[in-house]
């Protein structure tokens, strides 16, 4: 494919939102403050099971609490989460619950003139609860007998009986797996885990409602996807959608959980409607991580090989504890199938998931959507093979992977597209140059407590969730493009930025498209009333997606403005093209090869105004009809100290295929973030129950709760990122995403260098100092 | 009723009194009473750095310190970094020059942490940067282009 070359597009720039976040002055959800606003405090139950019996508010009101309690919301059932299409969604919540499933669910709230105020008030607040038997490992939960969470949810509009607490399953299945096996030299089956990370974004869930004279509610909270609130809400509330007005808000970091509408957003709804003045409710941190976190996995692994490194077969049966609501686990299962689909070519496949409700914080998406999960087990998997065949770790994955002209699928088994471009042999040949790959020793070789092992891994994420046939997932975005009659370009679209630079990107497209310097052009506000339906920022589709429908958008309006430019100049609007001028900076519309034929953007808006013939203008809804992968390639040296288990990262190398790389500075920021998660989810984050109280065992504070820090992390000089050089046909100026990706491959990557450091196979993450010491120990006693 | 005291104290250079709970946190009469929401509030109990800002010239958790214990004291935000002309400072730059802003919640009170290493080390080493910003906690970027972007700055 011929590369373009660009004006704006892969500049590194300072960003627009930059000022204002390092000044302290962005405005987020938490700092939003309205005249005549009160403060909601939620109660939160104590137990992990129970039938809340009676909710006693006398004392509460007596002292001026506005209340609400399970009696006073709609009764409607919900998913927070609207992107599957309506008869693959499943049901299963409402605003306040009549019976608690984990510790921690709101079941009534207050309202008052200072948050302290409303945290007395709740403790004035008397709940009688029928305790439940509560149940917490995923296999217990499926026994028959065992306490069930749920009788029955909606899936569409039919009522679905739930038996043995199993939330949805999935099947899957292409070739004959038998024949894939027989065919085999070497079947090698492994069991993985990962474990149930919590997202700990800065800003804990926020959420502030105004109820206008209409009838009408005004929303402000940390949300990735506002069209999705504003369906939910008129939905629950029964309100007119024209009437509901969700703003696009700065967010202090999501990675996944706030991708549905979080359940402090109907509360706050429903106590700013009862008290007809708006209110607000920001989540405490330990509310917050009693509200989410990632889903677990528990995947059981089955390869057919030949000797020569060709595999035959495949099959990944999967077992996901999301807890005790089903937000998004049917999507999430097909996810993980195309991710082992389209990790290495097997002829013969079958996969087989199930998700599993457990009385526990309800699991949600979190970055790479079960992405990181396959792959740690299916890049450990790889490893193991490779050393069973005496076959080089890099050979074996070049020999396998899914590359140009094969088939993906970026959102399961119904969304499939074909692969355009493709950086996986680039990446991993240089990465290999990078790190000393040739330089790496067998564990065997290596003696002393320190020991050094250099592993690799690679993944992939898909790029938004387009197909050309539409799937069980909704994607599209709508975009607006306007002139102004100063030269600069007002681009309106719904799309979030969740940190990684999406609305730069998007402003940098538009620029390029038009020709005009990207200082000319602005992100507007946003919110649900004055943008068309969008399916927002989620699943790395950002970029791809939404950037492909701001440069339709763009495209459209700079049509517009060259008719207007052709009656002025009287040339056809064909010939003429705009281009970034620095003497008069803004575009400027020009015909190639005449002098005195041009005339700046400003000009012709201006020109078009007074004359009265209109605004340059478009708004463009458009569907992406592919998911191209963005490939990613990790190699990462760890260091670990046998006396104490301890395993520290001392270099590393990321590298991106992103076909063309829109915000340089800010994609290699998104690696090295994805970095740093990834390294935490391989040997750090993971959250435990107590089973006799329901309780997390970290207290849900964040210093029990671990993360890496700075001083965790390998030297700046030693963590290397690069981009592929590609150029993907189907992507606006090139471009594929970047967004999840960059977290995929890290955990598998890192389980394999600890191997080759010490010649121990790790099959369940977070990989602690505890079980490191252990299988030492196991190890020596053997010897 | 709790009681209530009048504090005085200068914020970014400006004096203020304020009638407090004597309960109220720093966190909350500045975000609250005078609007400085640049100082931000995510764990409430002092593990994560958000909410740093300068007291006397050294950092302190905001979200950890009454405010009737600051009276007398000189407070410098988020805010009042930037000189009175808008024009930012180094660190600000740097932090801008490098993208070392993602979500930007932990922003100002990384900045403000970059600002104090600076002010007693003009010319730190990656590792120094790395000890002293490792209380307060980034999700986005993997501090790398933190630590780049403070010692950018030195001297």
């Amino acid at each position: 494919m011929k590369k373009r070359t660009f004006s704006t597009v892969g500049q590194v720039t300072r960003r627009k939102d930059g000022i204002s976040k390092v000044t302290g002055r962005e405005v987020y959800s938490s700092d939003v403050s309205l005249p005549n606003m009160l403060y909601a405090r939620v109660l939160r139950s104590p137990y992990p099971h129970a039938k809340i019996v009676s909710i006693d508010l006398t004392e509460a009101e007596k002292m001026g609490a506005i209340c609400i309690t399970p009696a006073d919301v709609p009764k409607i059932r919900y998913n927070e989460r609207q992107v599957s299409i309506p008869e693959k969604t499943y049901r299963d919540r409402t605003v306040l619950p009549e019976k608690t499933r984990h510790v921690g669910e709101g079941i009534a709230a207050v309202a008052a003139r200072t948050e302290a105020l409303a945290e007395k008030m709740l403790q004035k607040i008397t709940v009688k609860y029928e305790r439940l038997k509560a149940v917490f490992d995923p296999f217990e939960a499926m026994k028959p007998g065992a306490s069930q969470l749920y009788k029955d949810v909606i899936l569409g509009d039919v009522v679905l009986p739930i038996t043995r607490n199993i939330a949805c399953n999935r099947e899957v299945s292409e070739g004959d797996i038998e024949k894939g096996f027989k065919e085999a030299d070497l079947v090698i089956e492994n069991e993985f885990r990962t474990g149930r990370a919590y997202h700990h974004q800065m800003e804990t869930k926020a959420v502030v409602c105004r109820p206008e004279p209409d009838g009408g509610i005004t929303i402000w909270s940390t949300m990735q996807s506002i069209h999705n609130a504003r369906q939910l809400l008129g939905r629950i509330f029964n309100i007119s959608l024209s009437k509901i007005n969700v703003h696009r808000v700065p967010i202090g970091g999501t990675f996944g959980s706030s991708i549905q509408m979080n359940s402090p957003v109907a509360i706050c709804v429903a106590l700013a409607l009862k008290a007809r003045t708006p209110v607000k409710l920001v989540l405490t941190r330990e509310e917050d991580m009693y509200d989410h976190c990632k889903y677990p996995s528990i995947i059981k692994l089955k390869h057919g090989i030949k000797r020569d490194g060709t595999i035959t077969a495949g099959e990944m049966k999967v077992f996901v504890d999301i807890g005790a609501h089903n937000i998004q686990a049917y999507p999430l299962l097909g996810c993980m199938a195309g991710w082992f689909v389209s990790l290495y070519r097997m002829p013969h496949m079958r996969f087989e998931g199930t998700s599993v409700y457990t009385n526990k914080a309800p699991a949600c998406a979190m970055q790479g959507f079960g992405n990181p999960q396959v792959s740690f087990a299916v890049e450990s998997q790889i490893d193991i093979i490779a050393e069973e065949l005496g076959i080089d770790p890099i050979e074996m994955r070049l020999k396998n992977y899914v590359g140009l002209g094969e088939t993906f699928w970026g959102q399961g088994p119904t969304v499939r597209s074909v692969i355009r471009s493709c950086g996986v042999e680039e990446m991993l040949i240089k990465g290999k140059e990078l790190i000393g790959w040739d330089k790496r020793v067998k564990p065997e070789e290596k003696t002393g407590r320190f020991r050094l092992g250099i592993g690799v891994g690679r993944s992939f994420h898909t790029s938004g969730t387009g197909a050309p046939v539409p799937g069980e997932v909704m994607d599209y975005s709508t975009a607006m493009v306007k002139f102004n009659e100063d030269g600069s370009v007002d681009c309106l679209t719904a799309l979030m930025c969740h940190g990684g630079g999406t609305l730069e990107a998007i402003a940098k497209i538009v620029a390029e498209e038009i020709g005009v310097p990207l200082t000319k052009v602005e992100i507007s506000p946003a919110d649900t009333r004055s943008t068309g339906y969008d399916v927002c920022t989620h699943a790395t589709r950002g970029v791809y997606c939404g950037g492909a429908s701001a440069q339709r958008a763009a495209n459209e309006a700079k049509r517009k403005l060259l008719k207007f430019a052709s009656r002025i100049l009287e040339v056809n609007p064909e010939v003429l093209k705009i281009r970034p001028d620095e003497e008069s900076d803004q575009g400027i519309i020009f015909l190639e090869g005449a002098k005195g034929k041009s005339i700046t953007v400003g000009e012709v808006a201006r020109i078009a105004q007074i004359k009265g013939w209109g605004t340059a203008i478009s708004v463009e809804s458009h569907r992406q009809v592919n998911c191209p992968p963005c490939f990613v390639t990790n190699l990462i040296e760890v260091e670990v100290d046998t006396e104490t288990g301890q395993i520290k990262p001392v270099r590393a190398v990321a590298a991106v295929d992103a076909g063309t790389v829109i915000n340089p500075d800010l994609a290699a920021g998104q690696l090295e973030g994805g970095l740093c998660r990834g390294i935490g989810l391989a040997l750090l984050e993971d959250t435990e129950y107590n089973p006799e109280t329901g309780e997390l065992t970290c207290g849900a504070n964040l210093t029990d709760y671990k993360i890496y820090t700075s001083a965790d992390m390998p030297l700046v000089d030693d963590i290397h990122t690069f981009f592929a050089s590609t150029y993907e046909p189907s992507g606006p100026m090139g471009a594929k995403g970047v967004g999840e990706a960059a977290i995929n491959c890290t955990a598998g990557t890192v389980a394999n260098a600890i191997y080759n450091a010490i010649g121990v196979r790790f099959k369940e993450a977070p990989i602690t100092p505890e079980k490191v010491l252990a299988k030492l120990g196991e190890k020596t006693k053997k010897h | 009723m709790m009681k209530r005291k009048m504090v005085n104290f200068k914020v970014n250079g400006e004096l203020h009194e304020v009638l407090v709970e004597s309960n109220a946190l720093l966190v909350n009469v500045l975000r609250e009473e005078l609007g400085l929401t640049g100082t931000k509030y995510s764990c409430g109990t002092g593990q994560c750095g958000s909410c740093t800002v300068l007291v006397n010239g050294k950092p302190a958790l905001s979200c950890l310190m009454l405010a009737v214990a600051v009276d007398g004291a000189d407070i410098v935000t988020i805010e009042g970094l930037a000189k009175p002309d808008g024009s930012l400072e180094p660190v600000q730059e740097a932090f801008l020059d490098h993208s070392a802003i993602q979500c930007g919640f932990c922003t100002p009170g990384m900045v403000i942490m970059g600002r104090d290493l600076l002010n007693k080390n003009s010319n730190p080493s990656e590792s120094e940067i790395q000890e002293h910003i490792k209380g307060t906690l980034c999700r986005c970027t993997g501090y790398t282009s933190i630590v780049r972007a403070i010692k950018s700055c030195g001297k």
